[in-house]
């Protein structure tokens, strides 16, 4: 008799939870209504590359000394390059260098390795093309500059969500002009010197701080 | 004797009856010199093609509000190029697929396959023919109204289990089959919970059913006195739609698209149309059993008593008209929100459990709330239609 009552009190507390876990549910789907949507609409706005995106590789074909050191590391040995011992000169003669964006994984090993620096990684990447074939790219194409989502007016950049302060989700706050995330090769080198600046004037700007706590403290 | 039945009519016409625009409409060609049996044939085709089409609206209405209500929920934006807000993508949609190749697979059973889809339709729009709007704006004011409608929703699995097995495809069998499964056991507890509120209101007639709700407005809705038969009423409904928590004739990770597998162009378009009347028509009949149908939450009697205005002057009429078919379609469209939102809250059910909230929990509740229904009227004959 008991042993019933408790069945019908467990299958009603069942059903009770069940309705309880069901409201909650729709509680947290009616919340996401009212969130504003985080979708990119992408071809007229975009994500601005994070600052070390593996896009399509440049390539300076003058400074490469065709030593072939990305070849060797490319898992796939993908870049060709075409150079010609020079008899009289004795040295290597570079005449083409390729790479086919096809195949590549852009995994980064010849950028890694490249002696010289000519092999670097850029925030390109829409690379898709009617023909295959033309994604296999020369040095002339290899070595034009990459397009920048903030600099092309026809698209509005977005910061991806790790480069927004935080507790910001949304990335359309950002105004249209702002500058992508970190600092151009530019500013680096101006905070480079800033900092041997700093590391000159110690001498000077530590007892200016001194005297200044020294004159808090006496008022 | 026909004028005694003009006469009558018009005694009703008066009596506060609301719109009667079938005796306006006919009258008008009557006055033409047409006699009255050529004046209802006249009459006859209009309501049902302004109902086809009003289902047909409906439908694409409640596609837009999908698209993007799931992608509010989401954090997506939904359709938006085609027309303002999207609103046009549903028929852009429809013209896609009226334009696309109307494919039969070759070992497929072409009668079956073509008819299948046409099964499926046919009764869900022929259901339609008992949803009130107002107290004289439905098609047909049929005795046995919500009885057939039920009756009707049973020849929808024939249609399934037949596109299923026409298809020779192993995916559209097991779907028609879990389609017919899912049918017959939920038909049930949907036909014992309507048979309570039958019970209250002493007709199987929707127009009925309807006016016994608006008594005293709001407070008597049949879903105060029957909010377990609302819920029961409400679960099938979504089972019988084939909606998410139960969408397994269809569940796309196990079985591809079930029935619909094989289905391409403007057969598969009927599945899909099948589907969303269905959807409409369960909340415009959820609305009709328990949510007053086209009842105001305030009466419009009682309104017009304190505005003074004479119930049967024709402003009056066209507004009581107009507020009960808003109200009608509001409170559907509030439900078809609920099922929308129920689809990305809920996880899809697994067949045995399905059989088990159909024939475990449903079926014995519903039982009980009949019975507790029954015993209710006896006891409380004025509060449960005695």
């Amino acid at each position: 008799m008991f042993g019933f009552l408790k069945k019908v009190a467990d299958y009603t507390k069942d059903a009770a939870d069940a309705a309880n876990y069901l409201t909650q549910g729709l509680a947290v789907t009616f919340d996401h209504l009212r969130r504003r949507p985080i979708t990119v609409q992408y071809p007229y706005e975009k994500l601005i590359p994070s600052e070390r995106y593996r896009g399509r590789i440049h390539y300076e074909f003058d400074k490469c000394i065709a030593c072939e050191v990305c070849v060797r590391v490319c898992p796939i040995n993908l870049p060709v390059v075409d150079w010609v011992m020079n008899k009289e000169t004795k040295k290597k003669e570079l005449r083409n260098y390729s790479i086919d964006f096809g195949v590549c994984i852009f995994c980064g090993n010849c950028v890694e390795y490249c002696p010289t620096n000519c092999l670097s990684m850029t925030e390109e990447y829409e690379l898709s093309s009617f023909d295959r074939h033309s994604l296999n790219f020369d040095n002339v194409a290899l070595g034009r500059l990459p397009t920048s989502v903030t600099t092309d007016p026809s698209v509005r950049p977005l910061r991806e969500l790790a480069y927004l302060p935080s507790g910001v989700m949304d990335p359309h706050d950002v105004p249209a002009d702002q500058a992508r995330a970190g600092q151009l090769p530019s500013q680096v080198l101006l905070d480079k010197s800033h900092e041997e600046d700093m590391k000159i004037l110690p001498q000077e700007t530590i007892p200016n701080s001194d005297s200044q706590v020294e004159t808090n403290s006496h008022e | 004797m026909s004028k005694v039945i003009t006469f009558a009519t018009n005694a009703v016409a008066t009596l506060g009856s609301g719109v009667d625009l079938e005796y306006s409409f006919t009258n008008v060609f009557q006055g033409l010199g047409l006699s009255p049996q050529v004046a209802h044939l006249l009459w006859l085709p209009l309501p049902m093609l302004l109902v086809l089409f009003a289902a047909v609206v409906g439908v694409l209405v409640t596609v837009w509000l999908e698209r993007k209500i799931s992608a509010a929920a989401q954090q997506r934006i939904g359709p938006e190029y085609a027309g303002a807000l999207g609103v046009l993508q549903p028929l852009a949609d429809g013209l896609k697929l009226l334009v696309k190749e109307d494919v039969i697979p070759a070992r497929a059973d072409g009668l079956l396959f073509t008819l299948g889809p046409v099964l499926v339709l046919v009764p869900v729009i022929l259901s339609w023919l008992i949803v009130p709007f107002g107290q004289n704006l439905l098609i047909s004011n049929v005795g046995v109204g919500i009885f057939l409608w039920i009756s009707l929703s049973s020849i929808q699995p024939i249609g399934l289990l037949m596109s299923g097995y026409a298809s020779n495809n192993k995916y559209s069998l097991l779907g028609g089959l879990r389609a017919a499964a899912q049918s017959i056991s939920y038909e049930i507890p949907l036909a014992l919970s309507v048979l309570a509120v039958v019970m209250m209101s002493n007709s199987l007639s929707t127009v009925d059913i309807v006016q016994q709700q608006n008594g005293v407005g709001l407070l008597s809705w049949n879903v105060w006195r029957q909010p377990v038969g609302f819920l029961i009423f409400w679960i099938c409904a979504l089972a019988e739609c084939e909606r998410l928590p139960f969408d397994l004739p269809e569940a796309e990770e196990e079985l591809v698209a079930g029935y619909q597998t094989e289905y391409a162009g403007m057969k598969f378009a009927l599945f899909y149309l099948g589907s969303y009347i269905n959807l409409v028509l369960s909340a415009l009949l959820v609305s009709v059993l328990y949510l007053g149908g086209w009842g105001f939450p305030i009466p419009v009697e009682w309104l017009s008593n304190w505005l003074g205005l004479p119930l049967d002057s024709p402003l009056v009429q066209v507004i009581t008209g107009s507020v009960g078919i808003v109200m009608t379609v509001l409170k559907a469209y509030l439900l078809v929100f609920l099922a929308i939102l129920l689809r990305w809250t809920t996880p899809r059910v697994r067949i045995d459990q399905l059989l088990d909230l159909g024939w475990k929990f449903l079926l014995p509740i519903s039982l009980v709330n009949l019975l507790v229904t029954a015993a209710l009227k006896l006891t409380f004959p004025i509060a449960f239609g005695g």
